[in-house]
Order: structure tokens, then C-alpha cells, then sequence
């Protein structure tokens, strides 16, 4: 029998575009924040930067190192995760493991689609 | 508790070499992996080829998975069948402990795993927590899926989960337990979009906090509607004299009854915009009516009759022709 020990009726929290910093992005990956910002680098991984940074890096501002600022989206959390894993169980190249991640991507795109396309009841 | 055969798990022998272990796990986990298996139990699988290459891809976590399994040999103990390893079972065994880069699966794995090597996983800071809690450490994040319906989009939710997840138990060793969890689904989620609860992950150590639970969200497929990102798109079926000359129908949406005007001249294919009717946000998404002609019936002799003046009245109209298909 399922014993409850947290309190119910927990209010979730809806996470946008830009609602993850480096360090929680990092952590829900289990891996370290250099480890984000070196895909980040290599173009892997997609993330924000509020206006308020880009105005100052636009003026010359220093605060354009590495991880100052940026956000990430919630998607770009289940793409990194799965980057991660890619990379932990086949001890994928990054870009690799990036490709593979894309490709994932979109058949599971094509997938929902032809699930929306067949009747119901057809299977997946 | 159940007796896992690790080396069963990934088809090798009890001698494989590490780079036989790796090969086996990799064939394997391209088979199961759950974003391209097609197998009915994937994400399953998925679990105990992680669990079993976490236990033996790592040396130590192998050497005291065998000393275990040697004890369970000698109690006549086979895989899936009972077992309870002796108290100070790891004693002598270090593990290095930290991220392990094996264990993926977040709280997937068995009360065996947990039994064996939970706490072990948990490093310097679970020994600290057994001395009094002196090395605080954060909870891990949990993950897991919903799907939820894209009229909870519209209206939000409540939601019961149910969940299996690792936690301390005494004597600081990791057990698994399973717990349901009430979550009120706030308005707005979208395909992919994550959903936080703060705290509902593992218990931190020490002083330090738990971790968080994110829930995937995935829409189910619904034959009445569909969305993508914040627009909706729903079917708005006409009769081709309300397409021809113009209409004002009722249409049930997720957003409810509107009663909608059709521009004369409308063909099949064509989109109706309701501005701000799709998935509610700050900037709403759009509802999209496509257009589809539903012909009436032709059995009887009148309804034969009416197609036929039809027909008479455009001789000259060549479906296979028409302009712009």
C-alpha cells in the first residue's frame, strides 16, 4: 500500500523559457556547471541571456563570462539530460551525442504527429 | 528482497571482461532505449540495463556485487528469488562514491541496488549523516512523465501520482518506498514543457534541502483537437453551401462554445483564426479552425434529385481541375 509521506495536493510550478540558471540546469543533469557551459560553448545547448546582460555586453560590460546570466529553458533540460546520458552510456562524443539528441527530437516530433493523424485506437 | 542477476541482466558471463560488459550494455541500450524502442516494456528495461551496468561497470561496485552474489549462491538463492545480504556485508569495500556516471536512472532502481550500493552512492556525505548530519548535502532531482489532456492546459488540474523513489531509511541506508503525490497542474503547459515541485525529489542530508521533482508533460492525443506550442488546431466541418456562402456556426472548443463566422467563399483547408483562444499564457497562443466539407447523404431519391441539379447547374466544373489545388 502507497505510504504518503509528503504533504498532497502540491501546487507544480510551470517552468518557461528562461525559468533554469546554469547551477539548476547543472544539477538536475547530475553533472557540473563546467560541464554545461562547455556545450553551451560548442553550441549543444541553446540558452538565454536577459536583456539587461546583452544591454551591458552591448556597451562592453564584463559581465559576459562564462554562465553570467544565462537561463535556460525547461526543453533544453530534457535535451541536456538526454545529451548527458547519451554521452555517460556510450561515451558519446558531445557533438555526437547532439546529433543523436536532434534526430531523437524529431522522430518524436514525426511520432506525435502520426499519432495525431491515425484514428484512435490504432496503437502508437 | 528479490536477488538480482546482474550479469543474467546483460547476457554475460560471470568472467566478462569490462569491455565485454560495455559492448553487452551498449547493444543492449540501443535496443531499449525508450526514445526509439519500440518494445512494450522499453523504459523497464531501460532501468535494469542501467541498474546492472551501474553495478558492474564500476570495479568496486562489481567486486562487492560478487561477494554478495557468492553468499547468495551458498543460501541456494537465484535471481528473482529472496535475499538478504549479511549485516557488514560491504564491510572492506570503498566505494569512490560521488556522481556516479553510470546511474542514470533516476530512483529506477531496485531495493536490491539501493540495499547494496545506495548508500555507498551517496558518498562522504551519507557517512556524515550517519556520524550526526555533519556533511549537509542536497537531495538529488527526481524526473518523471505525465500526460495530461490539452483541456488541463486550458483549465489546470489536480493529479494524482504515484511515484517510486529512493529515500533514507534507518541507519542512513537508502530504501526504496513508493508514495502518491496530489499536484495541481497550473494552466498553461505545453507539449515538452517541464513542470517543478519543489522539494518533492530526494530528502537532503543534513540541514540540506530536498531535491526537486520535474514532471515532463506530454499531451494526449485527442481526435477532436491538437496543439503545437501554444496554438491549437481544431477540425471546423461544414456543409459545402456553408463554405460557399458564408455561415455562422457553433463550434465546442477547449476553450469552450464560440460561435464562429464563416467568410463566403471559404474552401476545405482553409484556417479561421481565434486570436488568443489557444493555450492560456501571458501571450496566449492561437486557435486555429481548419476547414473541412462533409457531403450529405445521396441514398434516397430526393437527396439523388438535388445532386443532380447541382451537377446541371456547373457544367463546367472540373474538381481534378480546380484552380490553386
Amino acid at each position: 500500500m502507497p505510504h504518503a509521506f509528503h504533504p498532497p495536493a502540491q501546487l507544480a510550478e510551470l517552468l518557461g523559457d528562461d525559468s533554469l540558471s546554469l547551477e539548476e540546469l547543472a544539477r538536475a543533469c547530475r553533472r557540473a556547471p563546467e560541464w554545461v557551459s562547455e556545450r553551451v560553448g560548442a553550441g549543444v545547448i541553446d540558452f538565454q541571456q536577459p536583456e539587461s546582460t546583452q544591454a551591458e555586453r552591448a556597451g562592453g560590460g564584463s559581465s559576459a563570462s562564462v554562465g553570467v546570466g544565462w537561463r535556460f529553458a525547461s526543453t533544453t533540460l530534457v535535451r541536456a539530460r538526454r545529451v548527458s546520458d547519451l554521452e555517460a552510456s556510450f561515451d558519446a562524443d558531445p557533438h555526437l551525442a547532439a546529433l543523436t539528441v536532434d534526430l531523437m527530437e524529431e522522430v518524436g516530433e514525426l511520432r506525435r504527429q502520426l499519432r495525431q493523424l491515425r484514428p484512435m485506437g490504432h496503437g502508437s | 528482497m528479490e536477488f538480482k542477476d546482474y550479469y543474467d541482466t546483460l547476457g554475460v558471463a560471470k568472467a566478462a571482461s569490462q569491455d565485454e560488459i560495455k559492448k553487452a550494455y551498449r547493444k543492449l541500450a540501443r535496443k531499449y532505449h525508450p526514445d526509439v524502442s519500440k518494445e512494450a516494456d522499453a523504459s523497464a528495461r531501460m532501468a535494469q540495463l542501467n541498474e546492472a551496468n551501474a553495478a558492474l561497470s564500476d570495479p568496486e561496485k562489481r567486486a562487492a556485487y560478487d561477494a554478495v552474489s557468492a553468499q547468495a549462491a551458498a543460501q541456494g538463492t537465484r535471481a528473482g528469488g529472496e535475499f538478504r545480504p549479511p549485516p557488514g556485508w560491504a564491510d572492506g569495500y570503498e566505494f569512490s562514491g560521488g556522481p556516479a556516471r553510470a546511474n542514470r536512472a533516476d530512483a529506477d532502481h531496485s531495493d536490491f541496488f539501493e540495499a547494496l550500493f545506495g548508500r555507498a552512492q551517496r558518498g562522504s556525505s551519507a557517512r556524515g549523516f550517519e556520524r550526526g548530519g555533519t556533511a549537509a548535502q542536497r537531495g538529488e532531482d527526481h524526473h518523471a512523465k505525465i500526460e495530461l489532456d490539452l483541456q488541463d492546459a486550458y483549465d489546470g488540474g489536480t493529479r494524482t501520482l504515484s511515484l517510486r523513489a529512493a529515500r533514507p531509511g534507518p541507519e542512513g541506508r537508502m530504501v526504496s518506498e513508493e508514495r502518491t503525490l496530489e499536484v495541481k497542474i497550473p494552466k498553461g503547459v505545453r507539449e515538452g514543457q517541464l513542470i517543478r515541485l519543489t522539494g518533492q525529489g530526494t530528502p537532503g542530508f543534513g540541514d540540506a534541502p530536498a531535491g526537486d521533482l520535474f514532471l515532463e508533460v506530454h499531451l494526449r492525443p485527442d481526435k477532436r483537437w491538437r496543439a503545437d506550442g501554444r496554438d491549437v488546431y481544431l477540425p471546423l466541418k461544414l456543409a459545402p453551401w456553408e463554405a460557399a456562402l458564408g455561415a455562422s456556426v457553433e463550434v465546442t472548443t477547449p476553450a469552450g462554445t464560440v460561435e464562429v463566422t464563416v467568410p463566403a467563399h471559404s474552401r476545405a483547408g482553409r484556417k479561421l483564426r481565434l486570436k488568443g483562444r489557444g493555450i492560456p499564457s501571458a501571450t496566449p497562443g492561437d486557435l486555429y479552425l481548419e476547414i473541412e466539407l462533409m457531403l450529405p447523404p445521396s441514398e434516397s431519391d430526393s437527396a439523388r434529385s438535388a445532386w443532380t441539379a447541382l451537377a446541371s447547374a456547373f457544367p463546367e466544373f472540373n474538381p481534378r481541375e480546380t484552380k490553386g489545388d
